[in-house]
């Protein structure tokens, strides 16, 4: 164990944990930018995780697909991808695909960026993805899919103010942000990504990016230093509490000056018998997501008492407004799984948000869990994302609340034959 | 290099893990990248596991290639620590399989007894989930097994029973109570809820069960092999075979009795083998030979799976159920020897033997068959096709995990096999009448289905999305492969029931290619019926 310096303390442990590598993003955005492709360079294991821990069953014909390393490919010097883009092409003509490194393939010190170079043609650009769980974690290859689009956001003139949300969200919930921000009087570029490779946003010296979501720190550095384009620096529009903030601190760069502390307390009134719930609880998030920070925020603005809030990656700038609301809270970067049972033995937290990997043994232990995975595909942005968000946390307690009393001797004999006993 | 986008096989990690995610005190770590333990959540959320499944992950990250950090010492460490397995298997990953480091030399440096590891380190460009699980258990039980008094009474190991099996825990059930019926003790199952321990004492028993041919036949070989156990292979699929089993049992079991002096077991009447004890055991061979279950002799069935599923069902549908076998296939190489031998004399043609999912869509898709019985993906590919289907086979699906009691072993499976043919398949006095009549008056529900979507298109807010589909519904019907139909033509072809049409359509069209025409015909749609015999 060892302590980060800083101001915000943050405890960095060893990563022996269970989460997802940065393939997870495939799951979201080959739905996200509707003219792509998502193509793994991997093996069998990325495709099987593809098929069982994301549940993406393939109906017809999906827009990803993995380049299967077999034995015989591990002896050629450099893979040859022609034929299967040709295969793409002829089946779904994307406008752009995205090649994805996997763990394999580093190991075989694959050079992407040649590879794709060569394999992109003026009509279909083939742009190199680093995702491989040797570096990236869950939702971090969103934030390699974004930097692979910068060269492709036209230059925005200098002298064109305007917004351009960083992340991706569903076409409803851009939708409310675009309104959101022009009822506010803040003229809006786009958003990277757009649900369409042709339509990305003009990005320039006074374009202000927005990050709406926590875990892009690199393609926000990336564009500063491009484009001289400006990173909003603020909390994320999770909660009234982040989205007041959120959008005054736009506002404010935009040389406007909102108050929208009645509409926060609005907010917060529409979630009163949430809160409620949730005031005084002991709330352990395990690290999943990267999502954590923001989460952990809210919460305990909603009046939780969160007990130890983890993260695969903290990137002290583009999440230092929302480490600093933490204040007090134990904040934790690639944390140790078998500390955190521990830990969570001797805490009794009332609510664990954690990973599909995990959610069910908790419960088997007595404990009422949150699926930390939902929170990614879920709209819990801005004004009106807060009565989903506050849901979410929420109805585990609403159901366990309906069902009748538990007796783990009667109701847990003989479901894991693997376990010595249940304690 | 291809372009992949499922497989039915899992990696070897996935076979490792659910021989070890069965077993009591046992642990895995992997010695892999962030997320290859992804597996983890097909344990907890497939089998709903209430405890932390015995898998850790010692995480690999490029950093630490780069600068030779190895946190596999300390992983082992944590997990003696929480965990005290009496084995912890270590095993890597594709990736880290390609760093060729000496494992064992690394998991010493955490001064964990060597007796207490295993280094099971695959080729996983090779080697992939079945072979790599039915290893491990092998060498699992070469590690503990010991020569051991056999129990006094007879008894049986009932072997290759893994996590993530494919409807296990009422297989299990269902020969559990066979065997207690038969008045024989199970001595051991492993590797489900064995500990090493169990294994130990595997040499116990009279007999060994390996029904699946894909995990557990290697071990009970060995078993045969070291302590001269005798072993029954079969699977009990289908009333038949269940018999056929029970005897081999029941003579297997008095050979050894014979030998030790002990006084012979007879089978009992079938009857003890009911559910309530006092009925006939399985509903099957009634069923079949009631009169309205005549449509079954002209069924068209394929089937595709594993080993041993493929190989029981299409024995079931033939020899029991009277239906006629168009293919069948196994996406496991290794076992395609095995399954020919199994099915000589059964199919029309050649096995086929692939594992791109494609190649079966497209042979359903060409064949239409009345029935397929596949895994998971061909009931997708045959929802788009409305062809009929039903999942007998792994890989496992949430679907396969139901709360409910549906084996498919023994004379319970084989009630459980046909009442999900019979549900599948469209049968009997109703099907005549459709026949005979056309639509049946089931016209109206096509029609009214497709109102449905209208009205659900104008509820919803994805009214364009939805637009689409409904047009996408209606292609069929305008000549999907392009084809022409004549108006006359296609005014024939719709007084086909509507459930066949698809099927009719298809089989028309292929008639008229072979026949040379470009064009469908009142004429060539009449030669085809004809030649296709109505």
């Amino acid at each position: 164990m060892m302590q980060v310096p800083g101001e915000v303390q943050i405890i960095k442990e060893d990563n022996v944990t269970h989460s997802f590598c940065g393939l997870a993003c495939v799951g979201w955005l080959y739905q996200k930018i509707k003219d792509s492709f998502f193509l793994i360079l991997g093996t069998h294991t990325c495709a099987h995780f593809l098929q069982n821990a994301l549940g993406m069953m393939i109906f017809a014909k999906p827009r990803f697909g993995i380049a299967l390393i077999e034995e015989g490919d591990l002896s050629k010097s450099e893979p040859t991808l022609e034929e299967i883009i040709a295969e793409i092409k002829a089946d779904h003509n994307p406008s752009v695909i995205f090649l994805l490194s996997s763990c394999t393939p580093e190991v075989m010190k694959v050079d992407f960026k040649g590879l794709s170079e060569h394999l992109t043609t003026p009509e279909l650009p083939v742009l190199f993805v680093p995702a491989s769980g040797l570096v990236y974690n869950f939702t971090q290859a969103e934030d390699s899919v974004l930097h692979a689009l910068v060269p492709f956001c036209p230059q925005a003139p200098a002298g064109e103010k305007k917004v351009v949300f960083l992340g991706s969200v569903n076409d409803a919930t851009a939708d409310d942000l675009r309104a959101e921000a022009e009822e506010l009087g803040i003229p809006v570029g786009g958003f990277l990504p757009e649900s369409r490779f042709d339509r990305l946003p003009a990005i320039g010296p006074d374009t202000i990016l927005a990050p709406v979501q926590p875990y892009l720190s690199r393609v926000a550095v990336k564009l500063e230093r491009e484009r001289g384009a400006k990173v909003l620096a603020s909390l994320f529009p999770f909660g009234p509490d982040g989205t007041r903030v959120f959008w005054e601190d736009l506002a404010k760069a935009f040389g406007i000056t909102v108050d929208l502390r009645e509409r926060e307390k609005a907010a917060w009134e529409k979630i009163r018998q949430q809160t409620g719930i949730l005031r005084g609880k002991k709330v352990f998030l395990t690290a999943d997501t990267m999502m954590e920070l923001p989460l952990a925020r809210f919460l305990k603005s909603a009046g939780a008492n969160v007990v130890e809030c983890s993260s695969a990656y903290i990137n002290k700038k583009a999440l230092g407004r929302e480490l600093q609301a933490l204040e007090g809270v134990k904040v934790v970067e690639q944390p140790n799984f078998h500390r955190q049972l521990e830990d969570i033995r001797r805490e009794r937290p009332d609510l664990i948000v954690t990973s599909l990997m995990t959610a069910n043994p908790f419960v088997g232990h007595g404990f009422i869990v949150k699926w930390s995975m939902e929170f990614t595909l879920m709209p819990i942005h801005s004004w009106s994302g807060v009565f989903t968000l506050a849901n979410l946390f929420v109805s585990p307690f609403n159901r366990r609340s309906k069902l009748p009393a538990f007796d783990e001797k009667v109701w847990l004999e003989g479901v894991m034959p693997s376990a010595e006993q249940v304690q | 290099m291809r372009l992949a986008f499922w497989l039915y096989e899992g990696t070897a990690l996935h076979g490792i893990s659910r021989v070890t995610n069965s077993m009591k005190g046992v642990h895995t770590v992997y010695h892999a990248p962030q997320g290859d333990d992804y597996i983890t959540a097909t344990y907890t959320m497939l089998e709903r596991t209430p405890e932390f499944p015995g898998l850790s992950i010692s995480v690999v990250r490029g950093r630490d290639l780069a600068q030779g950090v190895s946190r596999l010492p300390a992983t082992l460490q944590q997990v003696d620590r929480h965990y005290s397995p009496e084995l912890t298997v270590i095993a890597p990953s594709c990736s880290t399989a390609l760093l060729q480091e000496d494992l064992r030399q690394l998991a010493m440096h955490s001064g964990i007894p060597e007796e207490k590891l295993l280094v099971y380190a695959l080729n996983p460009f090779r080697v992939t989930e079945n072979e790599a699980a039915d290893g491990l258990f092998t060498e699992l039980v070469k590690r503990y097994s010991k020569e051991q008094e056999k129990t006094a009474l007879p008894s049986v190991n009932i072997l290759g029973f893994t996590s993530l099996g494919f409807h296990l825990r009422a297989n299990l059930t269902s020969l559990r109570r066979m065997f207690r019926t038969l008045g024989i003790t199970v001595n051991v199952v492993a590797p489900w809820g064995a500990s090493t321990s169990d294994l130990e004492k595997l040499p116990s028993a009279w007999l060994n069960i390996a029904p699946y041919r894909e995990i557990g036949a290697t071990a009970a070989g060995y078993l045969g092999e070291r302590f001269g156990m005798p072993a029954i292979h079969d699977a009990p699929l289908g009333v038949e075979p269940t018999r056929r089993w029970l005897e081999q049992i029941v003579e297997k079991i008095n050979v050894i009795a014979a030998e030790r002096g002990l006084p012979a077991i007879a089978l009992p009447p079938l009857r003890a083998f009911s559910l309530d004890g006092m009925s006939a055991p399985s509903g099957v061979p009634w069923f079949a030979r009631t009169a309205d279950m005549e449509s079954f002799s002209g069924k068209k069935a394929f089937v595709f799976g594993d080993a041993t599923h493929t190989a029981g069902v299409v024995k079931f549908l033939r020899d029991e159920l009277g239906m006629q076998i168009i293919g069948a296939g196994t996406y496991l190489h290794r076992h395609a020897d095995w399954l020919r031998e199994q099915l000589a004399g059964y199919l029309p043609g050649e096995l086929v033997v692939t594992d791109r999912f494609q190649e079966i869509a497209s042979i359903i898709e060409n064949e239409m068959p009345d029935l397929v019985c596949g895994t998971q993906m061909e009931r997708h590919s045959c929802r788009k096709l409305d062809v009929p289907c039903m999942v007998i086979s792994p890989p496992t699906h949430i679907e396969n995990h139901l709360l409910g009691y549906y084996p498919f072993f023994g004379f319970e499976g084989a009630d459980v096999m046909a009442d999900r043919v019979y549900l599948s398949c469209k049968l009997g006095l109703e099907k005549h009448l459709i026949d005979f009549f056309g639509d049946a008056g089931l016209e109206y529900e096509e029609g009214a289905a497709e109102h449905a979507i209208v009205a659900v298109s104008l509820n919803g807010e994805e009214n364009g999305a939805q637009g689409g589909g409904s047009g996408a519904l209606n292609a069929p019907d305008s000549g999907a492969d392009g084809m022409n139909w004549t108006g006359e033509a296609e005014n024939m072809l719709k007084k086909v029931p509507f459930f066949v049409r698809k099927k009719v359509r298809k089989n028309t069209e292929n008639f008229a290619l072979e026949q040379g025409e470009s064009c469908i015909t009142a004429e060539v749609f009449r030669r085809a019926k004809e030649h296709l015999g109505g």
